[in-house]
């Protein structure tokens, strides 16, 4: 009978020494885990869908995207084309926008183009500051 | 003499403290747990361009719609395809409950420009102008090599 008697003695509660590595543990996964998705790239304000607005063709500068990443370049009425690598844009926009300041960027795609190309150049006018740019495809 | 005041050791704990370890790594724990988003969107395989003059966005999440477009041309809005003709019956309703969204054109290098074109149209005619294609940022090495 005394044998039944024998309380059990194993401890009752939950051991909290281990609380500490446990939460460090989760602390580290999500540490590690979290990842800050943040935006970022390239930003145009597309025109309003009415609005068309005419722009006097001297204060044009049209740029040709080709499907092989080379660029035509054309200033305003002038009938002489020149052709050029995508990141000598900058350079000539920056020229053109010193000799006039109303200079709007018409950046004209070949529709088979790769759309890295568009934005190759794309990239070259934001880096020298352009700010008044139109993306559009070139019709055939 | 030699048993002067000297000798006497000092009774200052020396050891950091450490019984409130665990609140502190639960504090931290919490605040990850809650400043951590999931993502909305499965990925997408979309080999984003480079670009040297990137610049980061501070638009807070939910004024953001993510328009993916995939090589072939084909566009995903909220893990959706869409058809091209489409993008604005989407866009339109999102863009008039929200008039602070940005539309981020997230499109593969080599998709062809006339997608994007179409996209950029449907867009425009949703009344969403403001738009921002989504580049990384360009080392130098990465534009020497080219």
């Amino acid at each position: 009978m005394a044998l039944m008697r024998k309380k059990n003695r194993v401890g009752g509660e939950i051991p909290t020494s281990s609380m500490a590595d446990i939460a460090f543990l989760l602390l580290i996964f999500f540490l590690v885990t979290t990842v800050f998705d943040e935006e970022k790239g390239l930003s145009i304000v597309l025109p309003e869908p009415q609005e068309t607005q005419d722009v006097a063709q001297k204060n044009v500068l049209h740029i040709v995207v080709q499907a092989d990443g080379l660029v035509r370049v054309k200033r305003g009425e002038s009938p002489q084309e020149t052709l050029h690598k995508a990141d000598e844009i900058a350079s000539i926009w920056r020229l053109a926008y010193s000799e006039n300041d109303k200079l709007i960027a018409a950046v004209k795609t070949v529709p088979e183009a790769p759309y890295r190309y568009m934005i190759d150049v794309l990239d070259q006018l934001t880096e020298a500051k352009a700010t008044r740019i139109s993306l559009q495809m070139l019709e055939q | 003499m030699m048993q002067g005041g000297f000798k006497r050791k000092s009774k200052a704990a020396s050891e950091i403290p450490s019984s409130s370890l665990a609140d502190m790594a639960f504090l931290l724990l919490i605040f990850f747990m809650v400043s951590t988003t999931f993502r909305k969107e499965k990925k997408r395989e979309v080999e984003i361009p480079d670009a040297a003059a990137t610049e980061k966005l501070d638009t807070p999440r939910k004024d953001v719609q993510h328009v993916f477009v995939e090589k072939g041309g084909t566009v995903f809005i909220n893990d959706h395809q869409v058809p091209i003709d489409q993008i604005s019956g989407i866009i339109g309703p999102e863009y008039a409950a929200n008039q602070g969204l940005i539309i981020v054109i997230r499109a593969d290098e080599d998709v062809q420009y006339q997608w994007i074109d179409a996209v950029q149209k449907q867009l425009a005619e949703a009344g969403a102008v403001r738009v921002t294609f989504y580049t990384n940022v360009e080392q130098r090495f990465s534009r020497e090599r080219r």
